[in-house]
């Protein structure tokens, strides 16, 4: 390549770059401390606050600089974060977390109690929707000195433990916010919060630049001195800057599906799909079950025998991944694969709708049903592409619309759709992020990724409740492994994939995936060598 | 007949008539050639060009290049040529009110035309499309919407070059009414331009079609090629057969229609030709 | 802009301050037009901006959505939001976005060099190696050079902009490794100016060639079919006889009168060219404003949409000047011609 030649050039042309900063390794040969570590942002955040903005970029930069009060490893049990221990009452109302002390912000202030409280029963419960769903079950919250947290909840809610970690819960300083207006703070372009790493600089369009908080109340982190995250708006130059050892860290979609197989066979490089469990996103052709003939049930079930999960995981996937079960991911808590299975076959498929009386017309056709496409890029085309076809094969005739984001929102949300796509994040417990999907009492029209499908079931609906309020696990997975089975009969929408995302690291990086929410922890132990 | 005469000895127009039956009889035998839907996923996926039984290759997904090219020539073709029948429509309607009745309506229609002709035109079909949602209606809405205004200025022009004639004088003093001097006496004198102009339309309006689908504007249900260039832009390095052929499909259809155009210009307008030739 | 021959030194400052006067007139009535336009359009298009912010939080309630509308004023009657609008336009507050949550302005100023480089660069390039080409075969009329050159333009006139840009991609990058494929910029290379002046420009070949090959064809044939109207015309037969050199008689007279209505077309197609920019951008990955305006579309980010459609334009009208300005510096009559 000529980017080498162009290299020469500058070194010949004896200009020196003092402004730039350095790109590719820098850490002196042996040190296992410091060092620079170069990684991609895509897209770029509008805002590091993660309190205020939830969007993945967001998160992915904001985990270096706040912190929750707990961790969780990548089969999701809670570790300490910046809370040391922590406690549950018999009656499972009352959790009391005890911080670590010298826990400082950005500016020097210290981290207290106060500043829990503030961020879980205050600020979160303006600015952040999936806090405020676990927060409002929060009675009261109390600070019996500065470094214990007592919540006492309304009743038992048995997820509340899995709600601490810094996507969810990534404590704010009280003395910055507290009485402001949140969203327009002009603290936010400063971003202050606890974690190892503060922005240093930020500029627009090009990096993010995250520097040691030299105050940090773990002994011996972070051992970076710094982390710059690129901005690097094209896929085949995010490929090419890793696979040149100028980026050492990629992560979600940063490498498209189809490099991955190429990149992976790079000697310096390291893929892992760990890391996203706590997410664990969940891919499915969701039904419209008000519409005939998508409110029978059999109809739906002709649909999961028509899909080759395989073969759409293999095409458009490039093999990663793994094909969905049932509504619980089986990367997610409580999951339970005992359940009726679904085997591609199209005899099963057609067998199913002639049961329903969707006979064959001419030309083999039954119905037509329109599909949203999802706007989100190429790869939600080839998923409407390849169900298309599939479910072609059976008689359906699918008819792909094309729409724009706002557009494809607004018709989801308004239940104005036959059949679409869709991906939700479990969130590390079905009560947090599954049953949301399918639960009557979520059923809300213009709301987004509620139960849009309009799917109801009494008896299931008392097992999700049950399930979230048992506190004994051994309780919940059996209730849960009875409402599996139940939604796998009913199959209010067509599961497809558990998705994979491929992370890319150089090998000389270290414990960069050291929890379920992998590259958003805070990066203070990741060392190079 | 002497223009058909005309045209036959006009070497670049014969070759470019030729070029487009062939893309013709293509569109027309595709169910016979091809009788699979295109988007069906057959083989293997990156087959490369005569591997596992696919001419041109197989797509990401295991798709036939070949058959994609083939179904695509009927959407591109129909996009053309109708989108251009309704520019044509819009921009003799403006061009022949504003020639015909001149003064403020002129002045008023002629403001419109250069506006649109100010806007970036694709970035007006972008938003166009965006806007009203990617079907293949809508794509063609989009392309006439932007393709009019050349025409209406060439209709204008021929208008107020036939106004004043005599015959067209003549005709109004007889008591015919404007509608019937119009369509009888003035359109006839200028349709040979328009049909010339128009032709080249199709072309240009084939071109915008494949950008658009190019850019994931497209019908998502029409095979059209430039979704499959757009589809395969990613993957150029590892697969080159699948942006290639669709491209050459329609740089061979856009060459088959200016070249009859000009063919078409020669021999209609001879007055117009800009001729290298001595 | 007519400027009076016959005036003395006061009216022709007058009639010059009239002219711009009507001209800023003009500009700022077709600025309004073009804005209220957009926004018709993007009003009347089904999706709501709430919904989209709301969406990527990977969250939304009803509240939230409330929150949104109220913050960016979603909520006014929507003849409210218009007006709102062109004050805003017509004090040059493009107001701010939605999804980068930025001011409109400073994303546009971001993106607008690198389209003006790529635009200036291929705008020149198409007009004078068409210029030159189109003598070129001009003056070689029907021999077997002009016939290739007409093959090669008709050729290029019919190519897709973005396979053109892919094909040279294919060749110089993938096969040849000469160019750089995609981006504006060589990154993870630390380098000074001038180096970073040269990869800038090594990365501008590729995409300037192909938003440029359409027009160069043009211009070609334009150029080639006026250099032999002109060539045969009385005047230059004049001069030859007059005894002035071959190369003296081309580039003095034929050059002179044949550019003229090559410059004329070059103006009328400003705007198509602009709107090449996007389609190329998103080849090249060339941080555009064409590209701006494809993810403000797919995010239906208004406001963005809005003061790009309007710079746009703007930069149309500026190069309809530009040529305008260039064709009175060719041609010395047309000033006398304005005051007929």
């Amino acid at each position: 390549m000529n980017r080498r030649e162009f290299a020469k050039l500058a070194a010949a042309a004896g200009v020196a770059g003092a402004a730039e900063i350095p790109w590719g390794i820098t850490r002196a040969v042996g040190q296992t401390r410091g060092g620079t570590l170069n990684a991609i942002i895509q897209p770029e955040p509008p805002v590091l606050v993660t309190a205020i903005n939830q969007q993945q970029p967001t998160l992915t930069l904001g985990g270096k600089i706040y912190e929750g009060l707990l961790r969780y490893s990548t089969d999701l049990k809670p570790m300490p974060g910046l809370a040391q221990s922590w406690t549950i009452s018999p009656d499972a109302r009352t959790y009391t977390f005890k911080l670590f002390p010298n826990i400082t912000f950005h500016d020097g202030k210290p981290c207290t109690a106060e500043d829990v409280i503030f961020t879980c029963t205050k600020m979160l419960m303006e600015t952040h929707p999936r806090a405020r769903g676990t927060f409002q079950r929060v009675e009261k919250a109390e600070a019996p000195d500065p470094l214990t947290v007592v919540f006492t909840l309304k009743e038992p809610f048995a997820p509340f433990l899995s709600s601490f970690d810094c996507t969810t819960t990534p404590i704010q300083p009280k003395h910055i916010y507290d009485g402001t207006d949140y969203r327009n703070n002009p603290a936010n372009a400063r971003a202050i919060g606890t974690g190892p790493f503060k922005l240093k600089e930020w500029v627009r369009g090009s990096h993010i630049h995250l520097a040691k908080h030299e105050g940090y109340y773990r002994q011996g982190e972070p051992h970076l001195d710094e982390i710059i995250y690129r901005i690097i708006p094209d896929a085949a130059s995010r490929s090419v800057a890793l696979e040149k050892g100028t980026v050492q860290l990629t992560q979600w979609t940063d490498v498209e599906f189809f490099d991955v197989t190429r990149l992976k066979g790079l000697p310096h490089l390291e893929m892992t799909t760990q890391g996203y469990e706590l997410f664990a996103p969940h891919l499915w052709v969701e039904l419209n079950n008000r519409v005939a003939p998508m409110n029978d049930k059999r109809f739906r079930q002709a649909v999961a025998h028509a899909i080759d999960k395989t073969a759409m995981k293999n095409r458009v996937f490039f093999g990663l991944g793994k094909e969905a079960t049932g509504p619980i991911s089986s990367k997610t808590r409580f999951y339970d694969g005992n359940v009726k299975k679904y085997e591609y076959s199209l005899e099963k498929a057609r067998a199913l709708l002639d049961d329903m009386g969707l006979k064959a017309g001419p030309g083999g056709k039954r119905v037509t049903i329109k599909f949203l496409v999802v706007p989100f890029g190429e790869i939600w085309q080839r998923i409407a592409e390849f169900v298309r076809q599939s479910l072609g094969r059976v008689g359906i005739e699918v008819v792909l619309e094309g729409t724009d984001v706002a557009g494809w929102g607004q018709k989801v949300s308004n239940w104005e759709y036959e059949m679409t796509s869709n991906l939700l994040y479990q969130l590390g417990d079905p009560a947090l992020g599954v049953s949301r999907t399918y639960v009557t009492s979520n059923i809300r029209k213009g709301v987004l990724f509620s139960n849009t499908q309009g799917y109801s079931n009494p008896e299931a609906d008392k097992l999700w409740e049950a399930a979230a309020v048992a506190t004994d696990d051994a309780k919940r997975q059996e209730l849960y492994s009875q409402v599996q089975k139940i939604v796998v009969e009913d199959m209010p929408v067509v599961w497809l994939i558990e998705q994979d995302y491929p992370t890319f690291y150089d090998k000389k990086l270290k414990n960069v995936i050291t929890s379920g929410i992998g590259v958003h922890e805070t990066f203070g132990a990741v060392r190079f060598g | 007949m002497d223009t058909i005469r005309a045209f036959s000895r006009h070497p670049s127009g014969m070759i470019g008539l030729a070029i487009l039956l062939v893309v013709l009889v293509l569109a027309v035998l595709a169910p016979v050639l091809y009788p699979e839907d295109p988007w069906e996923m057959v083989g293997r996926p990156f087959a490369p060009p005569l591997t596992d039984g696919f001419l041109l290759g197989s797509d990401t997904l295991g798709r036939d290049v070949a058959a994609g090219i083939i179904h695509g020539t009927r959407v591109s073709l129909t996009i053309g040529v109708t989108s251009t029948l309704a520019a044509v429509l819009i921009g003799v309607l403006i061009g022949a009110m504003a020639g015909y009745w001149g003064g403020r309506v002129d002045d008023f229609l002629m403001r419109v035309t250069e506006l649109f002709q100010t806007i970036p035109g694709f970035i007006l079909a972008i938003l166009l499309v965006a806007t009203l949602g990617p079907s293949l209606v809508n794509v063609i809405v989009a392309i006439s919407v932007v393709s009019w205004p050349p025409l209406a200025r060439l209709t204008r022009a021929e208008f107020l070059r036939l106004r004043g004639r005599e015959f067209v004088q003549a005709a109004a003093c007889q008591g015919e009414t404007p509608l019937q001097v119009v369509l009888r006496h003035i359109l006839p004198n200028a349709i040979s331009p328009i049909i010339v102009t128009g032709s080249l339309t199709i072309a240009s309006a084939i071109l915008i079609e494949s950008a658009l689908s190019f850019m994931g504007l497209g019908d998502p249900n029409a095979m059209s090629w430039g979704f499959m260039v757009g589809a395969a832009r990613t993957v150029i390095r590892q697969a080159w057969w699948m942006s290639v052929f669709p491209g050459i499909a329609i740089l061979l259809t856009v060459l088959a229609i200016n070249l009859l155009g000009e063919g078409l210009n020669d021999t209609l307008n001879p007055r117009n030709a800009r001729s290298g030739r001595h | 802009m007519t400027t009076s021959a016959s005036g003395a030194q006061g009216h022709r400052g007058i009639a010059v301050a009239l002219a711009i006067l009507g001209w800023a007139a003009k500009f700022i009535a077709v600025v309004l037009v073009i804005a209220t336009f957009a926004f018709v359009l993007v009003k009347a298009a089904p999706g709501d901006p709430a919904q989209v912010m709301a969406g990527q939080t990977g969250a939304a309630d009803e509240r939230m959505l409330a929150q949104i509308r109220q913050e960016y004023g979603l909520d006014k009657p929507v003849i409210v939001q218009l007006g709102t609008h062109l004050k805003r336009v017509l004090t040059l507050d493009l107001g701010f976005s939605y999804r980068q949550r930025q001011p409109v302005s400073t994303l546009i100023l971001e993106r607008l060099p690198a389209t003006l480089l790529l635009t200036g660069t291929a705008f020149l390039l198409a007009l004078f190696s068409g210029i030159l080409l189109g003598t070129l075969a001009g003056l070689r009329a029907g021999k077997w050079s002009d016939t290739l050159l007409t093959v090669i333009s008709l050729i290029l006139y019919a190519m897709p902009v973005f396979w053109l840009g892919l094909m040279m991609v294919l060749l110089f990058s993938v096969q040849l490794g000469w160019l750089p494929a995609f981006g504006y910029q060589t990154i993870g290379v630390t380098m000074g100016p001038f180096a970073r002046m040269l990869d800038v420009a090594s990365h501008l070949v590729l995409p300037a060639v192909s938003l440029a090959a359409i027009y160069l064809a043009i211009y070609t044939r334009l150029m080639r079919a006026s250099v032999i109207e002109v060539a045969h015309q009385d005047f230059i037969k004049t001069a030859r006889a007059k005894g002035l050199t071959q190369s003296r008689i081309i580039t003095g007279h034929i050059l002179r009168n044949a550019i003229l209505p090559v410059v004329t077309i070059a103006g009328m197609q400003a705007s198509a060219l602009v709107g090449g920019a996007v389609v190329v951008e998103t080849v090249f990955a060339w941080p555009g404003l064409g590209r701006l305006t494809y993810e403000a579309v797919m995010q239906r980010d208004y406001p963005v949409l809005l003061g790009i459609f309007l710079v746009m334009s703007v930069l149309v009208i500026v190069l309809n000047l530009v040529t305008d300005a260039i064709y009175r510096l060719i041609d010395p009559r047309v000033t006398t011609r304005a005051t007929n």
